[in-house]
């Protein structure tokens, strides 16, 4: 019974991720949105003479009151209910237990646009701040009005970036696999609903027809959140060593189901927040170390979060969700696709690093600013399942995709690389009614 | 027109500018200065000096123009209307009496000013005549109408004597004899003769109260000297008691009553004479409880300091003035603009205004001071420091003309040094400025008057009351922002902008304009002596009024100081230290004190000294003894004036509730919350006025009365609960009263239910209120539940008004507050008495502290806990004492001058381990200090010194062995301290890895573990990487957290705010995250 496996070509993108020798030397935030501000001026001032082609482009300073001109700037979003570090530090402690809410919003919030030289408050329907985050950049039309504020009639975003083009159909299937969330040594995790997946997934599973699917796998993608790490052990205390094996007994557990689909493929496995690896974007690779079995083969790649990629020359972009949820926090929209798309339109994978998501302060480049449109855009970690292609205004199409938690749902996503449909692969081990 | 344009400059005047007499002001004693119109106002010279710069500064002033006041309308101009205005500032100056109006009189008089704002925002300048000073002295018995006039040359020949160097023609004006009664003691005849005398300048009322004090020779009576009456009140005040004007009230001249001045003397819009009599002084009620629409300027300024020293104005120049002008009830602020030295990059929605020079700088503002004419000026510590600064500065730099701030055309601001003390405040120096015309409003006074704070920083105060931080930019850094370029000059101005903004937005938030407006209008003394003196003045000024309706006269007694002794105070009720898990009732007395006066008809009237209780044969069931033994009148032979006036102070409060409940309007809300408040502190001050030693008309009978009567309250209350509710009487429970304060009862009615012990304690509230004498009242308000009474005036408790859940925890005397307390003790205490009165877990509060303190001693304290700040108020060698941070201060200059703390700056330091037997002092150390160098702190003077004693006194009610549970258990066994990393021999010390597992030395080819920790590879990796996780977060939220304070995301952090509690955090997230990242690059190998 000789099927042979497909295979493709894979080019990773992720070296602008890597932080490698840079280090913490005193240096702050100011830095990353000098550098985004510097690199999405530079674009919005190439399309502004297309957009608007009749009015003069200002700096927040040469404003003047009633004349109407364009501004380009980062948004920052003044929130009421945004938690801040002080509190924990100064106020009352309150008596009313805090309630973690998901969301952060509140009517009174208000955007302001900031340039180096200057900040103004920001005005007017056609800029909502239940949209925008801080860290945006955007180009505005609008005016001074005698307040001080500017009141913006028109908001320009970036747009989606260009696309390479998508690679000649070919006639062949080739599946990528995304799977995130699994969670191995969290208490819904099931290694049952794990093996059955890499049995699928290796082809130890089915009859025939089934297993010739499983031959058209190409590509494994771990989306974060494969272990679970008790944070809660770690924080600042030294722990006995029972809790730090224990902890170690996971990541053994995950290795040897890893090398089971390292012997037959090639995987690829991002870091995700429960995982062993830094807290802030962009997470670096998971250490080889803690996966002696699997790392031993050539098809085990560790990779950063965000992960970028080309299979097949198909352009893939991915996190492990860090960053939609964030957005889910600070602003509004009516499906998580809804903010993978506003991610794209704005060309950043991470708009509210550093303000509310943690990141590396970078001092020269800001490694998030999406070059190139990928053809696949996915976030891991996420509540449902969910996708849809998104149609680009230069013709650009690209495939997003909410990958669920699989300890939660028993669901991996598999995307055909020829036409890129994607449909759910199911493990689900309990049914509810 | 160039008049002098070929004419030299004239030299600077040789008058030497605003002189700087120290004077000693007591609070208590008030003194008038007379201040002489033409003394202050330059010569005619001088004022073509300053016009011919005004015309060569005619582009700024076409800026300024913009901002004047609406014009007036014709019928002003013809003097055809009424004008009605409201008064925030009334003052006199002595000038020439008015001929015109006062036909009969000459020679110099004082003239009443009154400055005020009409509806319309018109400047009103009101020059009263005709009123004169005058006090009274008991007239002699046998003396007749012809002594009188002997009496009034003999007293004339004397004031002459006294004030030779006075060119005045007649000192005494008159003796008139009048029909009064002194407010001491309860008499029974109605009246007797006074003289009321009549002098020509009110500083004369002092002198001559001086001279009938030490006597005065008299034909036919001898030597006779003489108790004074009312010779104590501002001559002011006194104009406001007469014609019955309260401080921010509106005042109507009628048309036709009133004269435009022949030559304009003000800068004001209106401005007129008129005759004292022709005033119209409306109550504050209805149409004019309102608020004129007054200009407040809120301003801050910069100073370009050098480095090392605090900003003095004999070097350091003034390099911008940020301004922000608010039209009272406005929420927007009219103008916005700050000058500069030197060009700064436009600002939006800001009026930058640039020059090269700093005397163009100044002159610019007096000239935007002039035009936009501000009738209140606020700012963050103006008073102190900025209002005496710009002055002292232009007078370095010889700009006479800069100091005419005020509304008297050319007239100089006046500076000198007082010291304010108080019972209530403390003594404070302090520089008072006067301003003409303007009210200053220093909102660091306030804040300090009105709240207690653990620091009055206006960094910590607007963190406090708006959740605003601000930026806070060392004052060594200002000069290189400064001496940089138009850029980093906006950074100043935006900063310096934000200094004069949060004043402003305080002053919005925290009401005092209406409170402070309401309180002048209840008290009737004009808004400016609110801040600028004690509590008595405004008792004194509704005694006075109140005395004035009755024909009674006050005395002016010399004061006693201290000697009169002390009374016994509000004793409280013995406290039954403990932890109560069942709910506590309390039963509060409403305004215990005033009710008390009010019951027993307690006051200076009605109080019948022991001799006349002997002679006077008054019926006993007509007066009251009262427990410490003295006795007043009761009402039917005499109203207390006291009692009255407590009475309607309450009962407008209650009117003014009332009306608040009804108000729709925010800012008719505003006014009547303000009231209401206003009312309610007055009605409490009144007790204390009679109790103050070194008061106006202290009384000890009267003060020491109500706190006797006070305790026989509490007494009497105690026991009427602990018989009533008892089993015997069918109660459920036998009550006990654990504790009593001041004015409440705590009572353990023995019931678990929350809602038996409210039903419980309104019972008794009922029962008890019935046995007292009205209006005396017993309330229930609340209940604790759970709570833990640790001694007397120390408690906590969670606060429960309604059944079902309580409003909050509520603390007293327990160190949360306390400034030389490291942010560990409130913390920890904070944490404590959540999880043991909210969380109800002893258990997890005991672990918890243990907890801890095991951090504190394996040195895994958070830096910026443990930092203690103390202000540093004086140099080194003027300290008495060796205190740790003068001793930090001194060894900092050594190490680097321009980053030293100096006088006047806070100290922050936290204690290290030193040598044993070193001193307490020798061991402080400067937190960055600390952290760059990793010098190990001392745990044990933590343990000792700081958390001991507020935790056991927290524990020691609900645990047996506290002490030794929680400071002597295992968990304080284990001890880590840190190496320093700049000690001597560390330098020679070769370094060489260990093992990150096991700490053994690395051997040759071994990187991160030895062989024997290899196999734990894994999880020792995982260790690593959460740790950098951990503080990568830290790093994340802090920063950005400085990003956002700061109000920009392209700049970076430069704020040095040692006040901000993540200060040192954020230090030490950068430094541990270096460190956290070099440890995790030894797997990368």
């Amino acid at each position: 019974m000789g099927m042979e496996r497909v295979q493709c070509s894979y080019h990773s993108q992720d070296e602008a991720f890597k932080i490698g020798k840079e280090t913490y030397r005193g240096q702050q935030y100011s830095q990353i949105y000098f550098a985004r501000l510097h690199l999405m001026r530079t674009l919005l001032y190439s399309i502004v003479p297309h957009w608007k082609p009749n009015f003069p482009v200002c700096t927040v300073l040469g404003l003047e009151e009633g004349k109407e001109c364009v501004i380009v700037g980062t948004l920052y979003k003044h929130m009421k209910l945004k938690p801040c570090i002080l509190d924990e530090y100064s106020k009352e402690r309150s008596v009313v237990p805090l309630v973690k809410p998901h969301n952060f919003m509140h009517p009174d919030d208000h955007l302001v646009l900031e340039d180096e030289s200057g900040r103004v408050k920001l005005s007017g329907n056609p800029i909502s701040p239940s949209e925008y985050v801080t860290g945006n950049v955007v180009a505005l039309l609008g005016k001074e009005s005698g307040t001080g504020d500017f009141l913006v009639l028109e908001v320009l975003d970036a747009g989606l970036p260009p696309q390479i083009e998508f690679p000649i159909k070919s006639r062949e299937d080739k599946y990528v696999v995304l799977v995130s969330g699994l969670s191995v040594g969290s208490s819904n995790s099931n290694p049952l609903q794990f093996q059955l997946l890499i049995d699928h997934i290796t082809g130890h599973l089915g009859d025939e027809k089934e297993q010739s699917i499983a031959s058209q796998i190409a590509h494994v993608v771990f989306a974060g959140n494969s272990v679970e790490i008790p944070r809660r052990l770690l924080n600042g205390q030294n722990l006995a060593s029972k809790d730090l094996s224990k902890m170690a007994e996971s990541i053994k557990e995950l290795d040897i189901l890893l090398s089971q689909i390292a012997a037959s493929l090639p995987l690829d496995i991002m870091p995700g927040p429960s995982d062993p690896s830094n807290f802030s974007l962009p997470q670096q690779p998971l250490h080889t170390c803690l996966f002696p079995g699997s790392s031993a083969y050539n098809t085990f790649r560790s990779c950063t979060n965000p992960h970028c990629f080309e299979l097949d020359n198909v352009r893939f972009l991915g996190t492990s969700g860090q960053n939609i949820d964030d957005l889910e926090k600070y602003s509004d929209a009516k499906d998580k696709l809804e903010f993978m798309e506003r991610t794209l339109r704005w060309r950043h994978v991470a708009p509210t690093a550093p303000n509310t998501l943690g990141c590396y302060p970078y001092t020269d480049r800001d490694p998030f600013f999406i070059e190139s449109c990928p053809h696949v855009y996915f976030v891991g970690n996420q509540d449902k399942f969910e996708t849809r292609v998104l149609k680009g205004s230069e013709g650009q199409l690209v495939r997003l995709i909410c990958v669920p938690k699989f300890c939660e749902s028993g669901v991996a996503v598999m995307l055909n690389l020829r036409d890129l449909e994607c449909y759910t692969l199911s493990f689900g081990t309990q049914f509810s009614s | 027109m160039k008049k002098n344009g070929s004419r030299k400059r004239a030299p600077p005047p040789s008058q030497p500018p605003p002189a700087k007499h120290p004077s000693m002001t007591q609070e208590e004693e008030f003194m008038d200065e007379d201040v002489f119109l033409d003394e202050t106002l330059l010569s005619a010279d001088e004022e073509s000096l300053i016009l011919r710069d005004i015309e060569q500064r005619q582009a700024l002033a076409t800026r300024l123009s913009k901002w004047t006041r609406p014009p007036l309308d014709a019928d002003y101009v013809v003097q055809s209307r009424s004008v009605v205005f409201q008064q925030l500032e009334i003052d006199y100056v002595i000038g020439e009496s008015h001929k015109e109006l006062l036909p009969n009189s000459s020679g110099p008089a004082a003239v009443i000013r009154i400055f005020g704002v009409t509806k319309e925002g018109h400047s009103v300048c009101c020059n009263v005549h005709g009123f004169e000073p005058y006090f009274y002295v008991c007239c002699p018995p046998g003396m007749g109408p012809d002594d009188i006039s002997r009496f009034h040359q003999t007293l004339e020949g004397r004031m002459r004597e006294a004030n030779r160097n006075s060119n005045v023609g007649k000192f005494v004006r008159r003796i008139e004899m009048v029909q009064r009664r002194s407010i001491m003691y309860y008499q029974q005849s109605n009246s007797q003769p006074f003289l009321k005398i009549v002098v020509a300048l009110p500083t004369m009322v002092a002198s001559c109260r001086g001279i009938l004090d030490r006597g005065i020779q008299l034909d036919g009576l001898g030597m006779k000297s003489f108790l004074t009456y009312e010779s104590n009140v501002l001559f002011a005040l006194r104009f406001m008691i007469d014609c019955n004007i309260v401080g921010g009230n509106w005042i109507e001249v009628p048309a036709g009553k009133y004269n435009k001045t022949a030559r304009s003397l003000s800068y004001c819009q209106l401005e007129f004479d008129c005759l004292y009599s022709e005033l119209i002084s409306h109550p504050p009620e209805g149409e004019y409880s309102k608020m004129a629409p007054f200009r407040i300027l809120s301003f801050d300024i910069e100073c370009a300091g050098r480095k090392g020293h605090f900003p003095e104005p004999t070097h350091d120049p003034v390099i911008q003035i940020a301004n922000l002008v608010t039209l009272q009830g406005e929420d927007q602020p009219l103008i916005r603009n700050v000058m500069t030295l030197k060009s700064c990059s436009p600002i939006v929605g800001v009026d930058v205004m640039s020059f090269d020079t700093e005397r163009e700088v100044l002159l610019a503002w007096r000239d935007f001071i002039r035009e936009v004419d501000p009738d209140i000026i606020i700012g963050y510590n103006i008073c102190k420091f900025d209002l005496p600064y710009l002055i002292e500065r232009a007078a370095n730099l010889k700009i006479a003309e800069f100091p005419i701030l005020g509304r008297i055309r050319n007239s100089r601001v006046r500076v000198k040094d007082t010291t304010f003390s108080s019972r209530q405040y403390g003594t404070r120096e302090s520089k008072e400025v006067t301003v003409e015309g303007r009210v200053q409003f220093d909102l660091l006074q306030v804040m300090q008057r009105d709240y207690k704070l653990s620091s009055y920083s206006l960094n910590s105060v607007s963190a406090h009351f708006l959740s605003e931080q601000k930026e806070d930019v060392h004052h060594s850094i200002i000069s290189d922002l400064q001496n940089g370029n138009a850029e980093t000059r906006r950074r100043l101005a935006v900063y310096c902008l934000k200094d004069a903004y949060l004043p402003q937005r305080l002053l919005d938030k925290l009401m005092f304009i209406y409170n402070y407006v309401e309180m002048a209008r209840v008290t009737g003394v004009p808004i400016s002596f609110l801040l600028s003196r004690g509590q008595s003045i405004k008792v004194l000024s509704q005694l006075l009024r109140k005395a004035r309706q009755k024909n009674l006269v006050l005395p002016n007694v010399k004061q006693a100081g201290s000697e009169q002794g002390t009374f016994e105070g509000a004793t409280v009720l013995e406290a039954r230290a403990g932890f109560y898990e069942k709910p506590i009732a309390t039963l509060d007395f409403a305004s215990l004190y005033p009710s008390i006066m009010m019951a027993y008809n307690l006051c200076y009237c009605t109080l019948v000294t022991p001799e006349d209780a002997r002679k006077l044969n008054i019926p006993p069931e007509s007066v009251n003894r009262t427990p410490s033994g003295e006795t007043f009148v009761k009402s039917n032979l005499q109203k207390g004036i006291l009692p009255e006036i407590l009475e309607e102070l309450l009962t407008a409060r209650k009117r003014a509730k009332a009306d608040l409940k009804e108000a729709k309007d925010p800012l008719e809300k505003a006014v009547l919350d303000g009231r209401q408040l206003a009312l309610k502190i007055s009605a409490n001050s009144v007790y204390g006025f009679t109790g103050a030693t070194i008061g106006q008309l202290p009384c000890l009978e009267i003060s020491s009365s109500v706190t006797s009567y006070g305790r026989q309250m509490i007494e009497h209350t105690k026991k009427l609960v602990e018989d009533k509710f008892t089993t015997l009487n069918g109660y459920e429970h036998n009550a006990e009263v654990i504790y009593g304060d001041t004015d409440s009862v705590m009572v353990q009615f023995g019931v678990s239910a929350v809602e038996e012990a409210m039903n419980l304690g309104r019972e008794a509230a009922e029962y008890i209120s019935g046995t007292f004498t009205k209006p005396i009242k017993l309330e229930f308000e609340k209940v604790y539940y759970p709570y833990l009474l640790i001694s007397k005036k120390r408690y906590a408790g969670l606060f429960w008004t309604k059944p079902d859940n309580f409003d909050k925890m509520d603390t007293k005397g327990i160190e949360t507050v306390r400034r030389d307390n490291c942010l560990l003790v409130k913390n920890l205490v904070n944490d404590c008495l959540h999880k043991i009165l909210i969380d109800r877990d002893i258990p997890g509060a005991v672990q918890y502290v243990k907890t801890a303190i095991s951090d504190l001693l394996m040195n895994r304290m958070d830096l910026s806990l443990l930092v203690i700040t103390k202000g540093l108020t004086k140099t080194g060698d003027d300290y008495e004492v060796k205190a740790a941070h003068v001793e930090l201060a001194e060894r900092m200059r050594k190490r680097d001058a321009a980053t030293a703390p100096n006088v006047g700056d806070r100290v922050p330091y936290v204690i290290v381990k030193a040598a044993k037997g070193a001193k307490a002092y020798e061991r402080s150390e400067d937190p960055i200090y600390v952290l760059e160098n990793n010098i190990p702190i001392d745990p044990q003077y933590y343990l000792e010194n700081q958390i001991s004693k507020p935790i056991l006194r927290i524990f020691e009610p609900i645990l047996k062995n506290a002490s030794k549970e929680l400071l002597h258990g295992s968990h304080t066994r284990s001890i880590s301290i840190s190496t320093p990393s700049n000690s001597g021999i560390l330098k020679f010390a070769k370094k060489q890895l260990t093992c990150i597992g096991c700490k053994a030395l690395l051997s040759n080819g071994h990187h991160t573990l030895c062989s024997h920790c290899k196999g734990r590879e894994a999880e020792l990796y995982c260790k690593t990487v959460a740790q950098v996780s951990d503080l990568e977060m830290l790093f994340g939220r802090l920063w950005t957290q400085c990003q956002e304070c700061q109000g920009s995301l392209h700049q970076d952090v430069l704020c040095t705010s040692r006040d901000c509690p993540i200060f040192y955090r954020r230090k030490k997230a950068q430094k541990d995250m270096a460190e956290a990242r070099s440890q995790l690059d030894r797997w990368n190998f």
